[in-house]
């Protein structure tokens, strides 16, 4: 059963990398599962979406344009332990989603 | 140049991070062994050990064995070996600033009933018998290997040494033993020259030894 606000088309994908494939400085052979939110979410959309998306259109709000409903995580899986080739430990905290919902 | 070996240690960490129960307690013990918690502490000692029980009572033995037991080419002195040694966090689980008699360290070991418990296991599980084909008394390397990674998290946590051959000890040595001096060589022998022991780990290491998946926790 789908939450409310869900989305049917949003999400949870994961991918097997390697840590420094993650572009985050860290030189290490160790690997992961990283997970993230991927889909979309017309079927979610709210009137406060479909006025933006009006108002857009029609230029009333000039340059701006307010970001529409996304699919993020709202969750975030356990943390992420590795050694390093200096042999330090690291570990990463919100790396990596658990919940996915469109918000 | 030597060939490129496997780092079994290095596979194994790798195999923990792709599952999902041993990737949470595995970072579960690195962040409090890890984490400073004043200029004088370098991590509350406390919360290690005690997460470090934790990694070995709920991850199953595949994974946590398959870290703490890996095997390592023989002489090999850095990636493999460093890494196996890194396994427990020993700056944080293992060293201190003063290295205590191995017969005082006993003795706080026994006022501690986790501790006490734990350390006359081993001593059962582990005892040698030269005649014996396993080199072992009871002849079950899974009971001796449970009962050493029991240790881990206690005052008696042992962490292998910086020797070519498989050599473990607590951190303690026999300096101040006054006339009890063969006892406490006697007590690190146990652990750094135990013949049952050491082929325990081996055989683990080889993947020789099947009956550890039986008995060993799930």
């Amino acid at each position: 059963e789908l939450i409310k606000g869900q989305g049917r088309g949003c999400l949870l994908k994961e991918i097997h990398l390697n840590v420094t494939d993650l572009g985050l400085g860290y030189r290490t052979k160790e690997e992961l599962i990283f997970r993230y939110c991927s889909g979309p979410c017309y079927d979610s959309e709210t009137n406060y979406d479909k006025i933006l998306n009006n108002l857009t259109q029609n230029k009333k709000l000039g340059k701006e344009s307010p970001s529409q409903t996304c699919c993020r995580p709202i969750a975030f899986d356990d943390d992420l332990s590795f050694l390093d080739d200096s042999l330090e430990y690291h570990t990463l905290k919100k790396h990596s989603a658990k919940k996915c919902a469109c918000v | 140049p030597a060939l490129a070996r496997e780092n079994n240690c290095l596979n194994a960490a790798k195999a923990c991070n792709l599952n999902d129960t041993c990737k949470k307690y595995r970072s579960a013990y690195i962040s409090p062994c890890t984490s400073r918690v004043s200029t004088a502490e370098v991590c509350n000692k406390r919360k290690c050990h005690k997460a470090l029980r934790q990694f070995f009572d709920k991850v199953p033995a595949r994974h946590s064995y398959g870290m703490l037991y890996c095997s390592c080419p023989p002489g090999d002195q850095s990636a493999c070996s460093e890494r196996r040694r890194q396994t427990i966090v020993p700056a944080c689980s293992y060293e201190d600033k003063e290295k205590p008699n191995c017969l005082a360290l006993q003795v706080s070991c026994k006022s501690n009933y986790i501790c006490r418990s734990r350390l006359a296991d081993f001593f059962s599980n582990c005892q040698p018998e030269p005649r014996s084909l396993s080199g072992c008394l009871k002849e079950s390397y899974a009971d001796c290997l449970l009962s050493y990674s029991g240790l881990i998290g206690t005052v008696m946590t042992p962490n292998y040494l910086r020797s070519p051959k498989i050599s473990v000890s607590p951190f303690c040595d026999c300096s101040n033993s006054g006339n009890s001096k063969e006892d406490c060589e006697r007590f690190t022998e146990f652990f750094t020259d135990n013949a049952c022991l050491r082929n325990a780990i081996q055989a683990f290491g080889n993947g020789t030894d099947v009956s550890v998946w039986h008995s060993a926790p799930v």
